[in-house]
């Protein structure tokens, strides 16, 4: 489970002040309150907006967003494709790679398809307009150097329109595509090449630019049965979830125009839904752990506001990819200490021990502290996205990546 | 001696208050007519800085559109530009209110979802789960706006609420969606300042595919003039890339004539009233010259009186500035309207919405009222300093040293103004300013001649008994005092005289253009026009409705582009010349009217207005350099007409041509030529009712006539406030100097007393040097005047606005202002008069006779 964006409890009416240090400064910054206000209106509008048309085939919550189905009936490779509809859904890829020259890296690159318009009923009288908009196109990109020791945010954010951002169709291969944050003439895109996915990013401002191409080492595995991954206790709180465990990947990386032939192992995460973090929920922490001996964990837990566990699942996946899905009593971790952000002041849990069933005992180690993506477009949103190495009996048995969402005040993500 | 000072003051005050108040009113009048407007100049310029502040923040850079507004194609070659951080694309539309066409709301599209400085306060709407619901709304609900609170509570606007705007032909329902202080993130936004959508405003109230502005936020430690450069490389010639400096600047140089016109006008008033503070300080000098006298007699030096002098005006001026300034800021508030009205009429840019006080307006009414008092009495005190501690002892022994001079004082004012007749022939046209210099000249050789005029007067005025002769003779005996006040009195009417002649001679000259080019029946544009610009257009339906009324015969279309030319922003006209030759009439300066029409029909080729000829230095035969979409073009000028519609300047081409350098695009305004015998009204009632709901304003040949003076008028009214001021001013210095003979002549009154004159005889006596001032001042006046008038007409009008104005004058109108002028002296001279003629017979036993 991934995400981005910030907190806010509407379900509640609660608004949560935001710590000082994420109050947007009185001038050129207001933007922030701007994508804040937005992000936020989605929901407002969810709450009042009278609902989509009777006659859509997939279920539509009382908000006028379609909703996940167990009995989804999955459609590959057409269902790789954006789905409309949905409030969200995503394209997140982490993985490690490494370049010719033996240096270590760490990558995330993530497309966000946002839905800002239940149905995306724009007024005929306003789509005369090509900036006119139901959606809208997030990417984030971060590149953590492990050897040097730097970590680099990059983000995009456009309406979704011709002019700046889309969404292809199915069969074209282009997936997404948007042009670049500002100051970046090149585009950011991800295609599908026939296996699995090829995507690219720049940004000159940050000096970094990766373009990576993968090929799948295990075949596709569903995250719950059917690919329906449950969320919470309500009925309509869950996610369409399906991964790549293992995708072989090369390419190139730039960083500040020193270029490097890199390869490694990334996974990939699909998910689409419009009720993945239910009213009670504040954030999540969530692992996909790659071990040596072939199987993988994908471990989430939904945490309350107190910081309690409200809802937790898992998948195993075996060595040939047969999944076995994990219920609370199955897994449960537990941080062993805190590190506090120098950008955000916001202190998130690291070093975790995970215990599998009543044998195992894993101990997941963040490869460097400071792995946090401040998202300026996106009304400063802060989260977690590092990566990490798996020990287990004192022993490195495989690497992977970690989620820490919803931590600090003024970072539930609005999903 | 400073001890002494205070008391003195006091003394001052408590002795002579008329003269006090009077001194102190002539400071506060000069004052106030430089702060107020100081005050509107500034604001001028303010409001153009402002609107798109509260949005975009302080861009780095600015892409407009040379011309047109520009593709928002180019929108991504901007945001991809290196060292870009942010780009804003901003579409701008003035709509009038559909209850309240004078008003305008200045609409912002901008993409709400890119990162722009708008506020949108989401805590400004209750009601709201979350405060913030109004943003995605504003993608999705039609008409979503965002408002001033201080607008929303002018109309009684909540949020949710809806109105009707109109945009060219089309008429639109807003909503309110958000009500955001956008004045309190730019301080001179206006409260008229909307945000919606780009969306939204370009769909419903402008043109989908256009942009009229991208502002751009550099990164850190990017050289601006790089990216300008690379930007404007890239983006091609329909787009301008500026820094916010240089477009402050263009806008201030568009308004230099109006600013530099209306300052000039305020320092007349100044002027004046530095002769108030003259000869209050004059005035006070001769009462106390005894005082002075003893002073010096009893060992203060002359330095130390000087100071004590000194100081004491500059009290008087700082008292003058106290009330000055609130009068000033009254004025402005008073006028902020008219000025706001001509900034968005005549120079297309942003109205003034509220008046910000710059700080500076306070020093420069401290610098011009204090100074300007010191400088006034500077002379006189120093005179009286001069003087022999004896001399001051006596009477009779101050006006000696000016009988002495006129003579010489004239002579120098003659030279004087000969010499700026002769610089005329070399500096007209080489330097810009002239005009103004010339007028000072004017200004300060004219007082000059006043002692002469005063003595002639006096001298062939025959003496016959008690009446108004001897008040004509009287005034030469108290020839500086008089001088002064006749002074002040006949600049106060040149500028009367001159503005109203040039008022007058410009107005008949319209007069005559309008009746030339005003064929048409009926013209046809819409509410938004005045400042809708090219988004007030006519929807093609709109048209086939007026082509297709039975009692039309001809339509005449006129398709406006801003463009940039000879780099100033210019309105271009696209003309359809599908009528009959007969029905054009263009006033030639230059060329022939109906060759230039077959030219423009026929060819590329263009017309262009007198002021642009002037401006640009070019005429028939030059050719016209435009920036289209396809690069620099030139175009050949086959003519030159008289225009008096901008003095920005004009340029007319056919419709063809217009389509073919910048595309097709709508038409902005249309003239209807009704079959013989209909009547225009009627047609447009039938009109009306054929396009129910459809904002358009109708004007027939004689309603667009009275609308044209009517925007005249408005140009010029706040002239006539200054000339107003200049009056009440001079009628002070009438009254003063008055005041001051008959303190005087307290013991020559007091022997005519004596001697068994009435004391309505002297009153008589009074009130007839008031006239006698009022007459001279008149005179001279006269002649300043038209001498002002002339170089108004003739050289300020040519270097600044670029109108051939033919001279004509109304002498009814001369006359009715000299009455006024006699009647304020009378007025004037009453109180005077009345102190004067209760002068007691006892008087005559005091040593001073």
């Amino acid at each position: 489970m991934k995400t981005f964006e910030f907190e806010r409890d509407n379900r509640s009416g609660q608004r949560r002040e935001i710590p000082h240090a994420f109050r947007p400064d009185l001038d050129r910054r207001n933007w922030r309150l701007v994508a804040v206000a937005f992000l936020l209106g989605i929901v407002a509008h969810v709450t009042t907006h009278p609902g989509l048309s009777e006659t859509s085939p997939t279920p539509v919550s009382a908000n006028g967003w379609k909703t996940a189905q167990p009995d989804f009936s999955w459609q590959f490779p057409r269902d790789h494709w954006a789905h409309d509809g949905y409030r969200t859904e995503w394209w997140y890829f982490t993985g490690h790679l490494e370049s010719d020259s033996g240096r270590r890296f760490g990558y995330q690159f993530t497309v966000f398809k946002v839905g800002l318009v239940p149905g995306g009923d724009i007024d005929p009288s306003v789509q005369a307009s090509e900036w006119h908009a139901s959606g809208l196109w997030m990417g984030h990109a971060s590149i953590s150097d492990l050897d040097n020791g730097t970590h680099r945010f990059c983000e995009v954010l456009h309406r979704e329109i011709p002019l700046l951002s889309g969404f292809g169709a199915y069969p074209d291969p282009r997936l997404a595509w948007a042009r670049g944050p500002a100051g970046t003439a090149d585009l950011w895109t991800l295609d599908w090449n026939g296996e699995a996915f090829d995507f690219q990013m720049a940004d000159e401002g940050k000096g970094v630019r990766f373009d990576l191409k993968t090929r799948p080492r295990k075949p596709l595995v569903w995250q719950g049965p059917n690919g329906y991954s449950r969320k919470g206790s309500e009925p309509d709180a869950a996610s369409l979830y399906y991964s790549f465990t293992r995708l072989e990947t090369q390419g190139t990386l730039e960083i500040d125009g020193e270029t490097f032939k890199v390869h490694g192992q990334s996974w990939m995460d699909k998910e689409f839904g419009s009720n993945q973090l239910t009213s009670g929920q504040v954030g999540w922490d969530w692992f996909s752990l790659q071990l040596d001996d072939g199987t993988e964990l994908m471990l989430y837990s939904l945490r309350r506001a107190d910081g309690t566990v409200d809802f937790a699942r898992g998948t195993h996946i075996d060595a040939d990819g047969t999944p076995t899905y994990l219920d609370s009593d199955d897994w449960s971790f537990q941080a062993r200490r805190e590190w506090k952000s120098p950008t955000s002041d916001i202190r998130y849990p690291l070093d975790w021990q995970i215990r599998l069933g009543s044998d195992r005992t894993l101990t997941v180690r963040p490869q460097r502290d400071n792995q946090e993506n401040h998202a300026l477009r996106t009304g400063q949103l802060s989260y977690w996205e590092g990566a990490v190495e798996v020990e287990e009996n004192g022993k490195r048995v495989g690497v992977g990546y970690v989620e820490l969402t919803g931590y600090g005040e003024g970072n539930r993500p609005p999903i | 001696m400073l001890r002494y000072f205070f008391l003195s003051l006091r003394t001052q005050f408590s002795r002579g208050r008329s003269l006090f108040v009077l001194s102190v009113l002539g400071v506060a009048l000069g004052v106030a007519s430089v702060v107020s407007i100081q005050v509107l100049n500034d604001n001028s310029l303010a409001a153009f800085r402002g609107g798109i502040r509260a949005i975009s923040g302080d861009a780095d850079l600015t892409v407009v559109g040379a011309g047109p507004a520009f593709s928002d194609s180019l929108y991504p070659t901007v945001l991809g530009t290196r060292g870009v951080e942010l780009a804003i694309p901003l579409y701008q539309v003035a709509v009038s209110l559909a209850d309240d066409p004078e008003t305008y709301l200045e609409v912002v599209g901008v993409d709400l979802l890119a990162p722009t400085g708008l506020p949108v306060n989401p805590t400004s709407t209750p009601g709201d789960d979350d405060g913030f619901g109004a943003v995605s709304e504003a993608l999705s609900v039609p008409g979503w706006v965002a408002v001033t609170p201080a607008l929303a509570e002018d109309r009684g606007w909540s949020r949710g609420d809806t109105f009707v705007v109109s945009s060219g032909s089309r008429s639109v329902r807003l909503q309110v969606g958000a009500l955001v202080d956008f004045q309190s993130y730019a301080p001179l936004a206006s409260r008229y300042l909307a945000v919606m959508d780009i969306s939204q405003a370009q769909a419903l109230l402008g043109r989908p595919g256009k942009l009229q502005q991208i502002d751009v936020h550099l990164a850190e430690g990017v050289n601006p003039e790089d990216v300008r450069e690379t930007l404007q490389d890239e983006l091609g010639p329909m787009v301008r890339v500026t820094t916010p400096s240089s477009r402050t600047d263009d806008a201030a140089n568009l308004l230099s004539a109006f600013r530099l016109n209306l300052t000039a006008l305020s320092m007349i008033s100044l002027f004046v009233g530095m002769f108030l503070i003259f000869s209050s300080t004059q005035a006070s000098l001769v009462r106390r010259r005894r005082e002075i006298g003893l002073l010096r007699s009893l060992g203060a030096t002359r330095l130390q009186v000087l100071a004590w002098l000194i100081g004491e005006v500059a009290w008087l001026g700082l008292i003058g500035v106290a009330v000055g300034i609130p009068i000033g800021l009254f004025a402005a508030t008073q006028n902020v309207e008219v000025v706001s009205a001509t900034l968005t009429n005549i120079y297309l840019l942003s109205a003034i919405d509220s008046l910000r006080i710059p700080a500076q307006t306070y020093l420069l009414a401290a610098f011009v009222g204090i100074g300007g008092a010191v400088l006034g009495a500077l002379f006189p005190a120093w005179d009286s300093t001069r003087k022999d501690p004896r001399a001051l002892l006596s009477a009779f022994s101050v006006h000696e040293g000016t009988q002495g001079v006129a003579g010489r004082l004239a002579l120098a004012g003659g030279i004087l103004i000969g010499l700026a007749l002769l610089a005329t022939f070399f500096f007209r046209e080489s330097w810009r300013y002239f005009g103004f210099a010339v007028g000072l000249v004017l200004l300060i050789a004219l007082p000059m001649m006043t002692p002469v005029l005063v003595q002639a007067v006096s001298r062939i005025t025959p003496a016959a008994g008690f009446n108004f002769s001897l008040a004509i003779r009287n005034l030469s005996a108290r020839l500086q005092t008089t001088s002064i006040s006749i002074a002040s009195l006949a600049i106060a009417v040149s500028m009367m005289i001159g503005v109203t002649l040039l008022i007058s001679s410009f107005r008949s000259t319209l007069a005559t253009w309008v009746d030339d080019t005003i064929r048409a029946d009926i013209y046809i544009t819409t509410e938004s026009w005045v400042r809708g610009g090219e988004d007030a257009f006519l929807t093609e339906d709109v048209l086939a409705t007026l082509r297709g009324h039975g009692d039309v015969a001809a339509i005449e279309t006129l398709r406006r582009l801003s463009l940039e030319i000879e780099g100033r922003p210019i309105w271009v006209g696209g003309v359809s010349l599908t009528l009959p030759d007969s029905l054009y009439s263009f006033p030639m300066r230059e060329g022939n009217a109906r060759a230039a029409l077959e030219s423009i029909r026929a060819s590329d080729s263009c017309l262009i207005s007198e002021p642009l000829s002037r401006k640009t230095k070019l005429g028939v035969g030059d050719s016209l350099q435009v920036r289209t979409p396809r690069g620099l073009e030139r175009y050949p000028i086959v003519g030159v007409t008289y225009d008096y519609s901008s003095d920005g300047g004009t340029a007319l081409v056919s419709e063809a041509t217009m389509s073919r350098l910048f595309g097709e695009g709508p038409v902005q305004n249309v003239a209807l030529f009704l079959a013989p015998e209909t009547d225009p009204d009627e047609v447009i009632g039938e009109l009306r009712a054929a396009l129910p709901g459809v904002p358009l304003s109708y004007r027939s040949n004689r309603h667009i006539r009275e609308e044209v003076f009517r925007i005249f008028d408005q140009t010029f009214a706040i002239t006539r406030l200054l000339q107003g001021m200049a009056l009440l001013v001079a009628a002070c210095g009438i009254s003063l100097t008055l005041l001051v003979v008959a303190r005087e002549r307290v013991a020559e009154l007091a022997l005519y007393r004596s001697l068994g004159a009435l004391r309505r005889q002297i009153f008589g006596l009074f009130v007839g040097e008031g006239l006698g001032l009022a007459l001279l001042g008149l005179v001279l006046g006269t002649v300043g005047g038209f001498a002002l008038a002339g170089i108004l007409v003739y050289i300020i009008n040519p270097a600044f606005f670029g109108w051939t104005i033919r001279p004509d004058g109304s002498w009814a109108e001369w006359a009715q202002q000299c009455l006024t002028i006699l009647a304020v002296a009378v007025l004037a001279s009453l109180y005077p008069a009345l102190k004067a003629s209760r002068v007691p017979a006892q008087e005559l036993t005091r040593e001073d006779l």
